[in-house]
């Protein structure tokens, strides 16, 4: 029996190595540094749910999307997948995994390998996973597949220059499915694609969900996307989940200072007449983070103790948060 | 009725092809008010940059205007010789791009920019033209804006570099500043920053501001009135509570209704089918209408002009007969 618990990141942090080449730093005496990009971050994804991960550019969203697909390592945490670890199963169940998690990218252009046909990118997963026997059965599945995301079973005679960002997108959609994942990492799937396109691309990837049950982590910096597909959000910054929400109780009662600075710089694009605070300041360097809460020099929130020790994660009515200010009931709980 | 700052009428741009030209502007007609912000929207390729640089004057070759005219006042600047073109840039027409690095030479500092071009444009001593600097740098939101003068742009964020852009463009006290996606490159609460301070400099100094984005968050947040584009034309024209509330184009209904709302709970977004169509395949008659729902005969032959109804122009002939 499986249970509800499909992904588990656990204490997840990624350091990348900054520093000058060796030979310089021994010429000026300099030290080697450290960018934190994702710093000890952990939450749970359900069974055919939608978590979202939303922050500003730097955040370290992707740096998170590309460690889950273990494209890149970990410096300390764990990623469980139904309870198992990509960086400790070997064989048959390693490739099984393998095929379960498959990524979406922003860029429709960059993640196609321009001189392959479509037929050839999309088939290929079928190939390294056996999922196809003889090339009729590939080709039908090839078939079905571009159907399935609106495009039609003549398109795999062409190369991926022939169609528009939005066709790439399906395209790089059908190839991720035909894996037969149960599991998608969207990184920014739509934040090249114009709006209408994007609704396209939103609507299907809905549609898609409902019927294979697929469970997604999309990631985006645009809120009003997130709000739209995620049920639950991780909003990052400079690294840290400081706020683990529901969506609509995201967006209802926001609980972090961040979380509520995100909100008020979001456009008014429906001229709702929403009330705003005026936002300041600019997120500073992940290289040399402020101490204590990462975000104190820009909150109004902030004391010493803010300013002195990292914030512990508390639970709030079903939402997880790192603040000082909401643990000790500083902040009050706004609509 | 107050005169209009800028006029474009019947603007054609066409690029020659070996043996056709394609038209990527197609009979735009709009105005500006002094002191007003016109946002310019649409998906991207629709020809939003392309006006831009037609007003100003920098097409590139062989893009040329094939057709139209250009008024800012009284004086037509679609044939101005060079020259002049060069010197009515930055003092009567100012620009700002959507990277900051365009407007800005990397090897001099801030201080030797903007004293060259308050200089260039208004007679200033050196000892003025420092102190406006600064009070200009100041007023943009630089903090520490005396000392920050003598650094040079890769000092700056993203953010703050777009800031000094926009005291850059109000040195010379344009009456009209194009901005092409001015924000597009920020992260929201540096771009909520930016909006706000090209709004209030630009309601302080009475200067007029032409605003090209293909964010319609933007859009309500900044303009007063907007210009919709498709196609290089102009689908409909308006003001901007009537567009984002009551848009009558097609277009602008589908385009809306494709956006996410934060506060409404939508199962599924409004769905336009298909794309906008190249320059080389633009469709006859209204350029909307294979795309179209409520399609009719009439939209396959003709091309419909803006029409003036109730609520503001509106390229459509669901609209024929409506005007007033
Ligand atoms: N390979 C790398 N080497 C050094 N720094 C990196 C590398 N990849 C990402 N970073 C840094 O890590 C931080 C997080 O980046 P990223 O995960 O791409 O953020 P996001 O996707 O939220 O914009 C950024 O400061 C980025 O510059
Ligand atoms: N140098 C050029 N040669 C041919 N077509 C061009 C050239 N520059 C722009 N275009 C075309 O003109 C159209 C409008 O472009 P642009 O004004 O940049 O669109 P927008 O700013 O609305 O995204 C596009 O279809 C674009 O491909
Ligand atoms: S911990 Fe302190 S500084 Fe950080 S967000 Fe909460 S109140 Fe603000
Ligand atoms: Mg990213
Ligand atoms: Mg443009």
């Amino acid at each position: 029996m499986s249970s509800d618990l499909l992904l588990e990141v656990k204490n997840l942090s990624c350091h990348f190595d900054v520093s000058k080449p060796w030979l310089n730093r021994l010429i000026e005496r300099e030290p080697q540094r450290f960018l934190t990009a994702v710093d000890n971050v952990s939450f749970n994804i359900n069974r055919g749910e939608t978590f979202a991960l939303v922050g500003e550019s730097g955040s370290g969203k992707s740096t998170i999307a590309k460690l889950i697909v273990d494209l890149i390592h970990p410096s300390s945490g764990q990623i469980l997948f139904d309870g198992l670890s990509l960086r400790e199963t070997q064989g048959e169940t390693f490739k099984t995994l393998r095929r379960r998690i498959q990524m979406i990218f922003q860029d429709p252009f960059a993640s196609l390998n321009p001189r392959w046909r479509v037929g050839d990118i999309i088939a290929e997963p079928i190939d390294a996973f056996g999922l196809a026997k003889g090339q009729g059965e590939v080709s039908k599945r090839v078939e079905t597949l571009l159907d399935k995301v609106g495009l039609s079973g003549r398109d795999q005679h062409k190369y991926p220059h022939e169609f528009s960002g939005g066709q790439r997108q399906r395209i790089a959609i059908a190839r991720a499915l035909s894996a037969q994942p149960d599991f998608l990492v969207c990184d920014e799937p739509t934040s090249a694609l114009d709006v209408s396109v994007q609704a396209q691309i939103l609507n299907l990837m809905q549609d898609l969900q409902d019927e294979f049950g697929l469970t997604y982590l999309f990631i985006s910096h645009d809120l009003s996307v997130v709000k739209h597909m995620a049920n639950r959000i991780g909003v990052l910054y400079l690294g840290s989940m400081v706020e683990n929400s529901e969506s609509d109780q995201l967006f209802k009662q926001p609980a972090h200072p961040y979380t509520r600075m995100l909100l008020d710089a979001i456009p008014d694009h429906e001229m709702s007449g929403r009330r705003r605070k005026q936002v300041t300041g600019e997120i500073p360097s992940p290289i040399d983070p402020p101490s204590g809460c990462t975000f104190h020099p820009r909150c109004e929130f902030a004391n010493t103790k803010c300013t002195q020790e990292r914030p512990k994660i508390h639970e709030i009515n079903g939402s997880f948060v790192s603040c000082w200010a909401s643990a000790e009931n500083r902040i009050s709980i706004s609509s | 009725m107050t005169e209009p700052l800028l006029s474009v009428r019947d603007l054609v741009v066409e690029f020659p092809k070996r043996k056709t030209r394609l038209t990527a502007l197609d009979h735009v007609t709009f105005d500006i008010y002094p002191g007003e912000i016109l946002g310019m929207v649409g998906e991207s390729g629709a020809g939003k940059s392309l006006t831009g640089a037609a007003i100003i004057g920098l097409l590139e070759p062989p893009g040329h205007i094939a057709a139209g005219e250009i008024w800012l006042k009284e004086q037509r600047i679609d044939k101005l010789p060079y020259e002049q073109m060069r010197r009515l840039r930055g003092k009567r027409i100012a620009m700002i791009f959507q990277d900051p690095l365009t407007s800005l030479n990397p090897i001099l500092t801030i201080a030797d920019q903007l004293i060259e071009t308050l200089q260039t444009h208004l007679p200033l001593s050196d000892k003025d033209a420092r102190a406006r600097a600064i009070q200009l740098l100041d007023e943009v939101g630089i903090p520490a804006a005396s000392k920050r003068i003598d650094d040079y742009p890769h000092q700056f964020s993203g953010g703050m570099r777009q800031r000094v852009v926009i005291a850059l463009a109000l040195a010379g006290e344009p009456e009209l500043i194009i901005a092409d996606e001015p924000t597009t490159a920020l992260d929201v609460s540096v771009q909520a920053q930016i909006i706000d301070v090209l709004k209030r400099m630009c309601h302080d100094y009475g200067t007029a501001v032409m605003l090209v984005t293909h964010d319609m968050g933007v859009i309500a947040e900044a303009c007063d009135r907007v210009a919709v584009m498709y196609a290089g034309r102009i689908a409909e024209i308006g003001d901007v509570r009537q567009i984002v509330k009551d848009p009558q184009h097609p277009y602008t209904q589908g385009l809306m209704g494709s956006i996410p709302s934060l506060t409404e709970r939508v199962d599924r977004l409004v769905q336009i089918p298909g794309s906008m169509p190249r320059l080389d395949a633009i469709p006859a008659g209204c350029a909307f209408n294979p795309r179209c729902t409520q399609q009719f005969d009439r939209c396959k032959q003709q091309r419909p002009d803006l029409i003036k109804t109730k609520k503001g122009q509106v390229a459509c002939w669901l609209y024929d007969g409506e005007s007033s």
